[in-house]
């Protein structure tokens, strides 16, 4: 027994030796290194690489990981320099949570301001007037269509000012028209259906809130009309996949990432998403030539809009490379930067300068400038979805998909789903605004 | 009465073989989806028209993506390694404190030994979420980040592995150890050349145990680790979940070879695990 313990001790001692020995220790003399919570895209590595050939002496280092892993870092005063926050909500609850610096104070100088991003999502930067991050990148979303697949079935491009009764009607075309090739193909690969309701209710002119933020507006008729337009989409129509359907089809048991793959291999004519998509072209060069874009169908005689938004970068208040990250924070404003993410293709650049026409966002992936003009025309009428200070907008989030969740199955009408999803959010409110005098505060001064 | 067996055995089968099915089919899928190009990832067909083993070089960066012409750049090699030395020392570890500790509550006589090990026990129903923040604070003044002794350390204790062995020991005469102390053997002795031996099927059964949870072990290297030089292949692979490409075929590659070692290791040691965790459980 001994040998046995003694030969695996051994064993461990050589592999932990030269697993040291192949290790690339500190960082080398007169580099300051930072670290970036980030998705492990491999886009980062060359905005990181730009970022040091700019800034010589200093170094990015992307971090990926989770909320949980930024919750238990930052609570220990580990956690990374430079944070991707990837919605208002999350701003918000890490703002609140004393996790970010106030950028106010140097963004204007340093040229982060919210003045130089896009007038639709300079609100979504901010936290009760102060600024705690910048875009570094910046969505809306479109319509991409596979024009191949709509050629297939001899069903004309959807054009510009297209409502929800032509999307129907083309769905239908899809349904009775047989390809030339014989395949089948689906109207709609569904992305995420949160953002694709989401969309809806901004088209209706719907709003999660109130204007001062103490109600749900989700009973209201706008938004009961979208859950309805959205029930009637997948059932009524049959244009939308329902999700017992899409489990079937994809091979990872529903749409999300299953979708874009979907619509990538060719299955599909449309897809309801961001510019973001056009990243996927390399990995799929049958779609080579063959995309096209639109704006999301308008509701009736109402304008084309939907949600925007962006993934943006806040700073560790307890970063000990403070001046640094802030750097990085003007790099993510600057024109170098704004141009890889034309060039690669994830969402459209911070920096509107370089974003005021199709032809600006022209890259290698897609070389047709009337395939980009629908995302710079979207971001004119998109807006960020409104949030209520008196509740955890992750909340509302997860609520909302549940109640999606429940129409999706049939197992309640959409009206009653939106009723009761009001319901348990105006409860929540009143809760929270009992039992915290901050808010209190804040709902007498309004 | 004959037809009456058959019927039921045939039933029997039936059930069990719709069970196998149900539960082999996702093993099936990821390693038929592994051998697929990627215009087939997406194909309802289990197995692929054109199989391919290319994803796998892809995923080791031994050859470039043949779509994209490019290289992934993961290191897969270095988390394989790491994967197994982490594995390895947790395995190593724990077993031996867990043997001392189960040794020190079985066989020893102390003042408080009883409650000593409820409470000791009483540390399993604490959910990990709790101690998480405190527990790595302490890796923060240890200064453990970043380094592989912070993902080996703080898993070399168990009280599930004491339980364990302690049951095991329990269950070895006593005048086994009277006997070696008659022949002048110390506590360190018996210990290593009475004890021990006769724990095998127990000391097998939590080193398999400990290998799979440290092998599969993903949050605490996740927030442990913030260079990639140190990842475990659970917190690298990672880089192949991204919803901006994501390459289902790579992935099912990459998850094929991280549990191919799992795989191997269950087969061999299959009869001891099931044998060592009967045994722990019965006797006490």
């Amino acid at each position: 027994m001994r040998a046995v313990f003694g030969g695996a001790l051994a064993a461990f001692a050589v592999m932990y030796l030269v697993a040291e020995l192949t290790l690339s220790r500190g960082v080398p003399e007169g580099v300051v290194r930072i670290r970036w919570s980030t998705d492990p895209n491999p886009a980062r590595t060359i905005q990181t690489r730009l970022f040091s050939e700019l800034n010589p002496g200093v170094e990015v280092v992307v971090d990926p990981g989770s909320q949980q892993k930024l919750i238990v870092q930052c609570a220990t005063g580990t956690g990374p320099d430079v944070i991707d926050l990837y919605g208002i909500e999350h701003m918000r609850s890490c703002a609140e949570a004393g996790i970010l610096l106030d950028l106010t104070p140097y963004a204007r100088e340093m040229g982060f301001a919210p003045e130089n991003t896009y007038p639709a999502i300079r609100d979504g930067l901010l936290v009760d007037g102060k600024q705690y991050r910048f875009p570094c990148n910046v969505w809306a979303n479109c319509v991409i269509y596979n024009k191949k697949v709509f050629d297939d079935h001899g069903v004309s491009y959807p054009r510009k000012g297209w409502t929800y009764d032509d999307f129907i009607e083309i769905g239908r075309r899809f349904k009775t028209t047989p390809s030339k090739s014989g395949e089948k193909h689906l109207a709609v690969a569904n992305y995420y259906n949160v953002w694709f309701f989401q969309d809806l209710l901004i088209g209706c002119g719907g709003r999660q809130f109130t204007p001062d933020g103490l109600r749900s507006a989700f009973d209201s008729e706008e938004a009961i009309r979208a859950m309805r337009m959205y029930h009637d989409l997948m059932y009524v129509h049959g244009v939308l996949t329902p999700p017992s359907e899409a489990a079937a089809l994809s091979s990872q048991g529903g749409w999300g990432a299953g979708g874009l793959n979907w619509f990538s291999a060719g299955r599909a004519a449309m897809i309801f998403i961001g510019r973001w998509y056009i990243v996927q072209v390399p990995n799929w060069p049958n779609l080579k030539g063959c995309l096209g874009a639109v704006q999301l169908p308008r509701v009736g005689e109402r304008p084309s809009a939907g949600q925007c938004g962006s993934r943006a970068a806040g700073i560790n208040v307890k970063s000990p490379h403070r001046r640094e990250a802030l750097k990085f924070l003007q790099y993510l404003a600057s024109p170098a930067y704004s141009r890889l993410i034309v060039a690669d293709g994830d969402s459209m650049p911070p920096n509107p300068e370089l974003a005021r026409s199709g032809q600006d966002l022209v890259n290698e992936a897609v070389d047709d400038p009337e395939f980009h003009e629908p995302f710079v025309e979207a971001l004119k009428s998109a807006r960020p979805l409104d949030y209520s200070p008196y509740i955890d907008a992750s909340l509302v989030q997860r609520w909302l998909s549940e109640r999606i969740g429940q129409v999706e199955n049939k197992l309640v009408s959409p009206e009653e789903a939106m009723r009761s999803l009001a319901a348990e959010i105006n409860e929540k409110i009143r809760q929270n605004i009992e039992r915290r005098p901050d808010l209190q505060a804040l709902s007498s001064r309004r | 009465m004959t037809g009456k067996r058959t019927a039921k055995l045939a039933a029997r089968l039936a059930v069990l073989s719709a069970l196998g099915v149900m539960i082999s089919a996702p093993f099936v899928w990821m390693i038929a989806a592994s051998f697929k190009p990627r215009r087939e990832v997406e194909d309802t067909r289990i197995l692929p028209r054109e199989p391919t083993a290319k994803n796998y070089p892809v995923v080791l960066d031994i050859v470039p993506d043949p779509v994209t012409k490019k290289y992934l750049g993961m290191r897969f090699g270095r988390w394989y390694f790491n994967s197994l030395l982490v594995a390895t020392g947790v395995t190593l570890f724990q077993v031996l404190t867990s043997a001392m500790a189960a040794y020190a509550f079985s066989r020893l006589r102390w003042r408080g030994r009883d409650t000593v090990f409820i409470l000791y026990l009483a540390t399993m129903m604490i959910p990990g979420v709790v101690t998480m923040i405190p527990n790595f604070q302490m890796m923060v003044w240890f200064r453990f980040l970043n380094t592989y002794h912070g993902l080996i350390i703080p898993a070399a204790f168990s009280a599930f592995g004491t339980f364990l062995l302690r049951q095991f020991m329990l269950s070895i005469s006593p005048s086994l150890d009277e006997a070696a102390m008659i022949d002048g053997a110390g506590h360190w002795r018996i210990f290593w050349d009475v004890v021990m031996p006769l724990a095998r099927p127990g000391l097998i059964a939590l080193s398999i145990v400990t290998f799979l949870g440290a092998y599969q072990s993903f949050f605490w290297p996740l927030i442990m680790l913030n260079e990639d030089q140190f990842f475990p292949m659970s917190v690298g692979m990672l880089a192949l979940d991204s919803s901006y490409g994501l390459q289902t075929e790579l992935i099912m590659a990459a998850t094929v070879m991280n549990v191919v070692p799992l795989v191997i290791l269950f087969a061999v040691f299959q009869k001891f695990l099931v044998k060592g965790l009967q045994l722990g459980g019965v006797k006490g």
